[in-house]
């Protein structure tokens, strides 16, 4: 089971500021979102990976491996765009190009948690101008989304062992099924929300405005070279979509 | 009879459970071992969760991996650590109907089979409240009762004492007793050795995904426990005192000092 997603590492990735890394992620996210055509959002999908590879050290298969619950949509996307769209064979094309943007933003999501401690990001988010309430929110938030996940996991186990089969019959009975996992699901994560907020406030959370942190972060050179190289990517990526026109193919007509 | 034979699993590719036998039949048998040393995960095995890397497991000859956990709970049923992890439906009856509605049979099946299991851990009567108002104990109980409705022939416990107070947990030790005087067979799981000498009647310990001893309680206990983690039952401590030797009760005890 995963309980967090931060791999501790020896890398650029790592070292570099966190705010550096969170435009990385707004930027990574809208360059997908600039193309349909996986003639240049399989090319973008392969970088992300890549660079998570070489920048972060982290392992082609261990990024992969998250992206598994992305799975049952993805399948879904593919198999249905043909469906929809005519003629088939772009439908199916676009099929995958849709499912690659799913999986680079969530990949991207994943490398940003990866490489970047919990108490890191809030002070990104806080620095870039966010409340810390909200920085704070957002980052409890993807801290919970393994714990949920192992829950989700060991609910579908208990129910599975009374004989409930998720894998079994139509679209509509599928759905039903997962009523006896939501369920449980919901009310643990109600619970543990609840508990959270009264460990928050025995700690005086919010006690005084104005928060000083014991440790801050600053931008070094290497950060503002990053940055650089960032936004001059995301500038001939802009360009290439559109001045060149590439990319990007006429879906509605 | 259910059959563990050199049962090796691996979680991503990280070696859990390292090479088990095992053979396990009407009896209450208590696996224990320090956390993390494999308890749950080769009980997953026992009903099909979990599917062997290498060895295999037979359940009455029944290869876990050529069925379903479906078809396995019919044999094998498993309460789950947490009860509320499986509690969803709005009364007790409902709830513990789920499962054997799930087997497919019919409403008067399901209904006799609702009242036994409630009967037979001592909620007759509680049909109508909602799973989630129960006490702890009550919990522990229905979550035992809503597998016990699948008849299955052998119980897997799964810490069902820990967090209960005494009250609670003796509710739960005399479910435990009477489900063996009808004949099921239990594993149980825990790390509380009051509990294992008081119902055990055979014990597996558990070390880093092997078996580090699997013999009679009372060998067990002259083990050095605290070597594996564990803790002698006071019980034990001051039978050895007044030199009572191996007692499994307090009433023991009490008998063999009147003597
Ligand atoms: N779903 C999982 N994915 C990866 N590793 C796991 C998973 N579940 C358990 N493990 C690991 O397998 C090992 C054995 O875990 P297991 O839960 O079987 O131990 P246990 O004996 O039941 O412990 P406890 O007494 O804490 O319940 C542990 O090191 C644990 O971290
Ligand atoms: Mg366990």
């Amino acid at each position: 089971m995963i309980y967090q997603f931060y791999v501790e590492r020896d890398s650029l990735l790592h070292s570099l500021d966190p705010r550096v890394k969170i435009i990385g992620m707004l930027i990574g996210i809208t360059s997908l979102m600039l193309f349909n055509d996986p003639k240049a959002l399989i090319p973008l999908f392969l970088f992300i990976l890549l660079s998570g590879r070489v920048l972060g050290k982290l392992g082609i298969g261990e990024q992969l491996r998250l992206l598994k619950p992305l799975l049952f949509i993805v399948l879904l996307t593919v198999l249905i765009w043909p469906l929809v769209y005519k003629p088939r064979l772009i439908g199916l094309l676009l099929g995958v190009s849709f499912s690659l943007r799913l999986l680079g933003f969530g990949l991207i999501t994943f490398q940003l948690l990866m490489t970047t401690r919990q108490r890191e990001l809030i002070l990104g988010f806080v620095r870039l101008g966010l409340p810390y309430e909200l920085g704070l929110t957002l980052t409890i938030a993807l801290r919970y989304i393994p714990t949920l996940y192992g829950i989700a996991s060991t609910i579908m186990d208990a129910q599975r062992s009374r004989g409930l089969e998720l894998d079994r019959g139509n679209l509509l009975e599928r759905i039903r099924k997962t009523v006896p996992i939501l369920i449980p699901l919901i009310v643990a994560s109600l619970k543990t929300a609840h508990e959270l907020s009264i460990a928050l406030e025995s700690r005086a959370f919010g006690a005084s405005r104005r928060r000083t942190f014991y440790r801050d972060i600053s931008m070094k050179r290497r950060d503002y070279l990053a940055l650089g190289i960032l936004l001059t990517c995301f500038a001939s990526l802009f360009y290439l979509r559109f001045v060149l026109g590439f990319g990007h193919v006429v879906i509605y007509r | 009879m259910i059959r563990v034979e050199s049962l090796h699993f691996a979680y991503d590719g990280r070696e859990v459970l390292r090479g088990i036998d095992l053979v396990f039949g009407e009896e209450i048998l208590a696996l224990v071992g320090p956390n993390g040393s494999g308890k749950t995960t080769l009980a997953k095995h026992l009903n099909g969760l979990l599917k062997p890397t290498r060895g295999r497991v037979l359940v009455d000859g029944m290869d876990t991996r050529e069925h379903t956990v479906a078809e396995l709970s019919r044999k094998v049923g498993y309460v789950f650590q947490n009860p509320e992890h499986m509690f969803f439906e709005e009364t007790v009856f409902k709830e513990v109907a789920f499962g054997p509605k799930n087997l497919g049979l019919d409403e008067s099946e399901v209904e006799e089979r609702v009242r036994w299991a409630l009967g037979a851990v001592g909620l007759g009567g509680f049909e109508e409240r909602t799973p989630y108002s129960l006490s702890g104990g009550e919990k522990q109980r229905l979550a035992i009762a809503c597998v016990l409705a699948m008849r299955p022939k052998y119980l897997i416990l799964d810490e069902p004492t820990t967090g209960l107070d005494w009250k609670a947990e003796r509710s739960v030790v005399e479910t435990i007793k009477s489900l063996r005087e009808d004949g099921h067979g239990i594993l149980l799981i825990t790390h509380d050795m009051d509990l294992v000498l008081e119902l055990a009647e055979r014990v597996v310990l558990l070390e880093d995904g092997k078996k580090a001893f699997d013999g009679p309680v009372e060998e067990f206990f002259s083990l050095d426990l605290e070597s594996y983690g564990l803790e002698r039952p006071e019980l034990l401590v001051l039978a050895e005192k007044l030199g009572a030797g191996f007692v499994r009760s307090v009433e023991e005890l009490a008998g063999r000092v009147k003597q």
